[in-house]
């Protein structure tokens, strides 16, 4: 099988665009959440999130929808980064994979506004082009001219974990020799709100938005809708090295199963399946990013399923929720937290859970809380767990690992 | 309205849509082709017009439309009140 090397990252998240906002972010414990100003939050109940700050983003990309404008900019970091025009293959031997869970909200938003509230009898005519799934896949496509394999993935918050682990299996598997993948999504709009506010699972502390999200904790509230996008250029190592690119990270495993169980509740099971299928492959690990969205059921079935895999060693594995800092960017999140990830252990440390105060006695694994820990970690897991019981778990060698620096 | 007045309208309704457009490019005789304006953006130009005017353009019409000018034409023979 082909080794796959990570040469790109690109994200633009709460924490701002780039690799030194986030980093300064996770290593500072800082959180991105705060109140919404990107629509009117007047007439709901829950009125902070993990918006993108307006300077990050606003002016840099025309058209399309929000998700798709943020996919673009953190494509274009990635591909900065890869020296992506010196990627030297056929263009259909490049695919694009975007994972979104919610697509083109804004663009919906407004065309049910128009439609429903103004009684008015026309929309946009780019409402169902800006809306689908696939736009922001299309528009990086596009961009980057890349003419292979490309589809959106879609299984609500495990999107773009799907989409990076599809991506390493067609260059692992021969199917293509780079990839350009991640996810994007923009949920932070009226109508969504209004939906996550009826299943009761938003954490809502106006006053404190910083201190909302508490995964792990005891008293936590449940989860803080977050935008962003992460995008990552994967190309076969042989071809990195032949370009003399400098490699960030190597995807070394991937593990995919479902729950077959419950529309909304998560799974032991399904969880422990899929983070043992990524460990087939990658041997042993370091760290562990949960998908640890701070929801009461979330938590506590992921601990279980931790504990389950790795049994006593559990205990000696970090596993932190950076969520409690980004919030949940829907099926952006699962390529948020491996950027994440990935960032801060080529740096040197463990990104920490903050609002850890008062563990929750069921959650007594190592959570790195509140303070980001110096450590050499060689291999992680980022654990991707969606609504549907889509469960998709990607396992990361880091730029520390000996392998990688020569 | 008049017919200039449609078109000045109309010209600043497509700069709105197609920054980059140089005024060369914006005539009546024009083709869509010519000015870069791809289906979609006419979609979006067509879609201006009507709120603009507060007009109801048929799908037929819309189909055949090549040119600024048909847009014109259009609008043109939509409005109800034109001198």
């Amino acid at each position: 099988m082909t080794r796959v090397a990570v040469t790109g990252l690109g994200i633009i998240s709460p924490f701002g665009r780039g690799h030194d906002a986030a980093l300064a972010a996770l290593r500072s414990g800082r959180s991105g959440i705060r109140l919404i100003t990107s629509f009117d939050t007047s007439e709901l109940q829950c009125k902070i999130g993990g918006q993108v700050p307006a300077e990050a983003h606003e002016g840099q990309q025309r058209g399309f929808d929000r998700f798709t404008r943020l996919g673009l900019i953190a494509a274009e970091d990635a591909a900065r980064q890869a020296n992506y025009a010196a990627i030297d293959v056929e263009p259909d031997r490049i695919g694009v994979l975007v994972g979104t869970g919610m697509g083109g909200c804004e663009t919906l938003d407004a065309s049910y506004r128009r439609i429903y509230k103004e009684s008015l009898t026309r929309v946009a005519p780019t409402t169902i082009a800006y809306s689908m799934y696939n736009a922001a896949t299309s528009a990086i496509s596009t961009k980057y001219q890349a003419k292979g394999v490309s589809y959106a993935v879609v299984s609500a918050c495990s999107s773009s974990a799907h989409a990076i682990g599809l991506a390493y299996q067609a260059i692992a598997s021969g199917q293509a020799d780079a990839m350009i993948a991640g996810g994007a999504d923009a949920p932070l709009t009226f109508g969504s709100f209004r939906a996550w506010e009826s299943m009761r699972v938003l954490a809502i502390d106006n006053e404190h938005p910083e201190r909302a999200c508490r995964p792990f904790s005891a008293d936590r509230k449940g989860l803080v809708l977050a935008e962003g996008a992460a995008v990552f250029v994967l190309e076969s190592f042989d071809h990195a090295l032949r370009r003399k690119q400098p490699i960030i990270g190597e995807i070394v495993g991937f593990g995919a199963t479902s729950d077959a169980g419950h529309i909304t509740d998560p799974s032991i099971d399904g969880a422990a399946r899929a983070m043992r299928m990524a460990l087939r492959d990658a041997g042993t690990i370091d760290y562990i990013n949960a998908h640890g969205t701070a929801t009461q059921a979330n938590d506590v079935t992921e601990t279980k399923a931790i504990k389950e895999v790795f049994g006593e060693k559990a205990h000696a594995i970090p596993v932190s929720s950076t969520k409690s800092m980004h919030g949940h960017a829907m099926g952006a999140s699962g390529a948020i937290e491996m950027a994440c990830s990935l960032l801060a252990l080529n740096a040197g440390f463990l990104p920490p859970t903050i609002n850890l105060d008062s563990p929750d006695p069921a959650c007594d694994l190592d959570y790195v809380p509140n303070q980001a820990r110096e450590a050499r970690a060689g291999v992680f897991l980022s654990n991707s767990f969606g609504f549907g019981g889509m469960n998709a778990v990607v396992a990361v060698r880091t730029a520390v690992a000996a392998d990688l620096l020569t | 309205m008049t017919r200039s007045e449609i078109e000045q309208k109309l010209i600043d309704i497509v700069r709105q849509e197609k920054h980059d457009l140089p005024d060369e490019k914006l005539t009546p005789q024009t083709t869509f082709a010519d000015a870069g304006i791809d289906s979609l953006d006419a979609l979006t130009i067509l879609f201006a017009i009507e709120e603009n005017f507060k007009i109801s353009i048929p799908d037929d019409r819309a189909r055949a439309m090549k040119t600024l000018g048909d847009m014109i034409d259009a609008v043109e023979a939509l409005l109800p009140s034109v001198t």
